[in-house]
Order: structure tokens, then sequence, then C-alpha cells
């Protein structure tokens, strides 16, 4: 992936893009608000990681502009203010998703993953394939090995939402933001045990398992670990 | 900075005072004046009418019955008011009758009978009743004989409404001087009333955030303005303690994890070890820091939630919506514990206020219940709608609270110094307490025998 990253604070920056890198993808990184937003004028990128607090031009008022440019590459405010208000603020001004610091690092690279999701799993398609697993959007009806599973509506959602960011790293945190709509972090382990509760039903008695722990991070439904 | 003291002249009550005595004043000026010229131009129209048919009265009287006729009906008409001033000359200007000493000098009657000079100056005419000063509205005739007759008329109302104007100028007067003295009277009080409050607020910028400003007994606008300033007070005192609340929680539930990873990173490195030992070392760490994260951003949620900071996104939330949504979150959760999860709902019930908030308080609640409840056990969320109110209740069958420590419990929301050393970082109840204080719930403890129940109240109206 090609990202743009605007970030005043440099050492935090210097992380990021070395983190970044070693997972593969191109950083561009500007200190500043007027720096960043003309580096996004002027070149393409998968992808935006923004500051919400920069100097000259803060970070809301860059994404801003770069909508009522038309431009529409997926945005990821970062930001130290985590209130409900300031993550609505920011989603309304144009940003994807809201990140709040401190955050982890693993957190970013899963979200940063889902927002640049490959256009083949658009909401528009009416199946999902994933090995022998197939669900069918319009039915909301899920197949493993020609077997009609049988899942609760809010097991469907979280299966549904996995599938469409198959082969990528999903966190708690997302999870519980998609398939739930609640913005806290619980103090039980209720993600994990919903989780499992799932790979019960999708994973048990098949051969080859789909829905994998991701150590310290998350979730990731795909063919390989 | 020092505020200056107040000066009478300065304050508001009195400078208003004085202005609209003032404004008072002219119109009044303005007012009297009208009526008097009103007036006047009235009273001379009349008084020159009446004598226009008096002299054609006279003219009939000579017609009929010459001069003598004449000289007796001017008698009539002498007698019969002493304002009425009346003067016949003959041709060769001899006074035949009047009470007038003579012929007024400078007025002359044409050839045609006409008055020339229409007004006579008062001291242009001798007066033989009076030797006041009037105002004589005129009228005059040449008769046939060649005589002139002369008829005027003596305002003395003209006097008295001139009186009438004095006696109103000078009570003005003594109305402006009367306001003035109230106006001191008046600013004096006003003055004393604010200096109370001044001094109050002098004592607050000193330091002393406690004191509040006294009351009267007088139950009026600055006993008013005293007690929404009062009430201020209370709440920014109430703010202040919160920062200091979270500030001292926060650098004690900082100070300890921080410590340990310090010294676990410091001796790590006192060796060499093995690639193993150090990313050891780092996982803890980032756990450390995870939980450290979860307390930290806990409090400050709490703490922003007390302030009230959390307005703009408020909505009608749908609460059996919402216990649906919790219902689906955590019903595995209690399922692995062999608990039983149950949601009892009626309508839709809703209530002004943030769902995110909400959300979070009502999870902290089951959280707490699948916690705390025994494998087996049973756990409700019953959502109770009636007329006025919602309750939300959540009820187990743990080992419940005991009565004496309930009031604790209670009362340590607020700095929660004993929970926050049982498991988890035991904010939660004391952010639910936060969210029900901003949306004007009623938090309950009560006993399920056997277990806890928790009720939150919320007003149906309480947007």
């Amino acid at each position: 992936m090609h990202i743009l990253l605007i970030e005043d604070d440099v050492q935090a920056a210097s992380y990021l893009v070395k983190g970044l890198n070693e997972c593969g993808h191109v950083i561009d990184h500007a200190l500043d608000g007027d720096d960043g937003l003309h580096m996004a004028l002027t070149s393409e990128y998968d992808v935006m990681v923004i500051d919400r607090m920069l100097p000259h031009r803060d970070g809301l008022s860059v994404i801003r502009m770069l909508r009522a440019d038309g431009n529409t590459t997926p945005i990821l405010i970062l930001s130290a203010l985590g209130e409900v208000d300031d993550r609505v603020t920011g989603l309304h001004t144009g940003g994807d998703d809201y990140l709040v610091k401190p955050y982890a690092f693993s957190e970013l690279l899963a979200r940063l993953e889902a927002l640049t999701r490959r256009p083949s799993a658009q909401p528009q398609e009416l199946k999902l394939q994933l090995a022998d697993l197939i669900i069918d959007i319009r039915k909301q009806s899920v197949m493993r090995a020609d077997k009609l599973i049988h899942l609760q509506p809010r097991e469907y959602r979280l299966l549904e939402f996995l599938m469409r960011h198959q082969d990528h790293v999903v966190t708690r945190t997302m999870l519980l933001e998609h398939v739930w709509d609640f913005y806290f972090d619980p103090q039980t382990n209720v993600i994990d045990v919903q989780i499992s509760r799932l790979r019960s039903k999708i994973d048990k008695n098949f051969g080859l398992p789909l829905l994998h722990t991701v150590r310290g991070t998350g979730y990731k439904l795909s063919e390989s670990a | 900075m020092k505020a200056p003291k107040l000066n009478l002249l300065q304050t508001t009550a009195v400078k208003l005072a004085i202005k609209f005595t003032l404004i008072y004043g002219l119109i009044l000026g303005i007012v009297i004046s009208a009526l008097y010229w009103v007036n006047n131009a009235h009273i001379d129209n009349k008084i020159k009418h009446q004598l226009e048919k008096s002299i054609v009265h006279f003219q009939n009287s000579f017609a009929s019955g010459g001069r003598s006729e004449l000289i007796k009906q001017l008698q009539i008409y002498q007698q019969a008011d002493e304002k009425h001033i009346a003067f016949l000359q003959s041709e060769t200007d001899v006074k035949l009758q009047g009470n007038l000493h003579a012929w007024p000098e400078d007025i002359d009657i044409n050839l045609d009978g006409k008055v020339s000079a229409a007004w006579v100056n008062d001291e242009v005419i001798p007066f033989e009743i009076h030797e006041d000063d009037a105002y004589l509205p005129i009228a005059g005739i040449r008769l046939s004989d060649n005589s002139k007759l002369l008829l005027a008329h003596n305002i003395e109302q003209s006097r008295s409404l001139l009186e009438f104007t004095e006696f109103l100028i000078e009570s003005m007067g003594i109305a402006i001087l009367f306001s003035i003295f109230i106006t001191i009277i008046l600013g004096r009080k006003i003055i004393n009333r604010m200096e109370i409050i001044s001094k109050t607020a002098a004592d607050i910028m000193a330091g002393d955030i406690s004191q509040r400003v006294p009351l009267s007994d007088k139950n009026d606008e600055f006993d008013n303005l005293s007690m929404r300033l009062n009430n201020m007070l209370d709440r920014i005192q109430q703010l202040i303690k919160g920062v200091r609340e979270v500030t001292d929680n926060v650098a004690h539930d900082l100070r300890s994890p921080l410590t340990r990873m310090r010294n676990q990173m410091e001796i790590t490195l006192l060796e060499t070890r093995t690639p193993e030992e150090y990313q050891q070392v780092l996982h803890n760490n980032i756990e450390e820091i995870g939980t450290l994260v979860t307390t930290f951003n806990s409090l400050l949620s709490i703490a922003q939630t007390e302030a009230g900071n959390h307005r703009t996104q408020w909505d009608q939330v749908n609460l059996k919506q919402l216990a649906i949504d919790l219902m689906e979150l955590y019903t595995p959760l209690t399922e692995s514990k062999n608990q039983t999860l149950e949601v009892i709902n009626g309508n839709d019930s809703y209530v002004y206020g943030s769902r995110d908030l909400l959300a979070q308080s009502f999870g902290n609640l089951l959280e707490n219940a699948i916690k705390y409840t025994p494998h087996g056990g049973n756990i409700k969320l019953h959502i109770k709608t009636s007329d006025n109110q919602v309750e939300v209740i959540v009820s187990d069958t743990g080992p419940g609270i005991p009565d004496k420590e309930k009031k604790h419990v209670l009362e340590k929301f607020v700095r929660l110094e004993s929970s926050r050393h049982t498991s988890g970082n035991g904010l939660g109840l004391s952010l639910v307490a936060a969210v029900a204080g901003l949306h004007k719930a009623k938090l309950i403890l009560k006993n399920n025998n056997p277990g806890l129940q928790v009720i939150l109240q919320f007003n149906r109206d309480n947007s």
C-alpha cells in the first residue's frame, strides 16, 4: 500500500514509518497540515493517516479540503481526543475511521488494511466465499462443505464482517464497533467467547480451520493461519 | 486585579434614575408649554368672537335707540362682568362712556369700521377698574355719527393659567429633587447589596472557593442572583473536586504500573539475555500498558461524563433495542458460565441521552453481574416502562452487597478507593453513577435475595 502519514510528532511518526515499512507498505510522511495537504493533492495514495492536531492547518481542515476537492482516498484519523463527540465530528468531517491515542500498532495496521480491502468484497456482492465456506448475503444463509449452518442474526453479522475482511486481521474493537455498534472496551473476554462460539459452528467438524486467532491483535478469517 | 470601590454616581441605578428624571422633566415641560399655548389661543379666539358679537349687539342698540340707548347698554355691559372693558368716544374725542381713562393711543378705527391694530400690548391701555396688567383682545367700530366704540376683555384666565403653569414648574422641581433624593437612597441600597456579592467574589479570588454569597430574607432579585451565583460556585467547586480526584487517581494508578515496567526493563538490561527473554519483557510491558490505558480512559471518561461534556450527540435512545443488542453481545459469555441471561422488555421505551454512554453503563452492570454471579446463576435485564419513567433493572443471583456496605459503596462511587483494588479496574460502577447523573437518572442498589439488583430510574421527559 502507498500510505500518506501526516503527523507532527517526529518520533511517533518514525516508529510508524518503520513498522509500516516492515509490513511491506510505502510511506510518505508530512510534518504539518499544509505540507500534508499539498502531498495528498499531488500524489495518489491508497490510504491516508492524518493526525487531528497539526501545526499550520489542523487535521480536520485537511480532510475537509480533500473531500471538497473530490478526493475519496480512505482516511484514518489519529487523535488524542477520545470523546464520543470527537469521534463523531471526525467521521462527519469525512474521515473513514478514528483511532484514539494511545493505540496499538496492530490496531492501526488492521484498520488500515480494512480501509483498503479489495474491491471484490464490496457490499453489492451477493455471495462471499472462502474455501468451502459460502455465505449468501441476500438469504443471509451460511453453507460449509454444502452443509447448511444455522447462525443467530448477530453471529451472521459477525461472520459477514469477517468474510468481507478475509485474509486481514480484525481487532476486537473493530468487531465491537461494526457488529454491535458499541464504542467501549468491555472488561470481559466477551468478544473471544463470541468468536469461539462462531468457531464451533463454522470450523468444528470441518477439515480446514478458517477462523484464526492472531495473538495480541484479534482474529483473521483465512485459509492459512 | 482589584475591583475599584463602587461610587454612588457610577451605579447603574443612579444613572438610570437621573436619566429618567431628566427625560420625565423634559416631557412634562413640553406638555405644559403645549397646553399653555393651546389653551391661550383657544381662550383668545373665544373672547374675540364674543367681542365681535357684542359689537353687533351695540350697533343694533345704537341703530334702534341712538346714543342714549347705546350708553345705557354699555353701562349694563360693564356692570355685567368686571372683565368687560368698553369705551365710547364722541366724534370730538370726548369720552362718553367707558371704564378706560382714555382712548388707547395706538388704536385707531378705520373708516371701514374695523380696528386697525388687532392687539394691544398690556401697558398701552390704562385701566380704570384695575391697575393690573392684563392681556386684552380688543374689537372696535366707528358708528354712523362718527363716534368710536371700543370693546376689550380683561383676560384674568390667562393670569391664572400662568399661575397654574408656575405651580406646575415649581412642583416639577420638587418632584425632581425628590427623585434625586430617592435615587441616592436607592443607589446606596444597591451598592450595599452589591458590595456583599463583591466581597464574596473577592474572598473566592483570594483562594477560598467554599465562600458563598449570604442571602437576605427578602427573596428579591438580588437573592435570586446570589442563589444562582452560589449554585454556579457549587458546580465549579464540584468540577474542581472532580479534576483533583482524577489527578490523584491517575497519579496513583499510573505510578505503580510505571514503576513495575521501568524496573522490569532496567533489570532486563543489566545483563545480556536471550531474544526470548527480551520478547517476554516487551510482551509483558505491552500488556501492562494496555491495562494502564484502559484505566486511564475509564477515569477520563468518568471525569468527562461528570463534567457533562457529552451533550452534542444526544438523541432518543430506544432502550428496548439497546437491551437486545446487549443481550446478543453477552449471551455467549453467560452461557459459557452456565448462567442464564434473561431480557424482559415490553414496548419500545425511549430515553433522551447518549447511546454510547448508556450502552457502556448497562454493559458495565451486566459485566459486573456476570463476573460476580457463580456458575449456574441467573442474570436479568429488565426494562420497565411506566407513564413517567423508565427503569433499567439489572439483577443477579451473586453474593450481592450487604446493606451496610451499600451506602459505603454508593458513597465510594465518587472516589471508589476500595473497589479499585478488586478485580478489573473497578471503575465500572463509578462510570454508571456518572452516566446516571448526566442523564438525571436515579441509581438504586437493592437486595435481590439472593444477589444484587441495580436500578436506574430515568424520567421519560428528561430532555
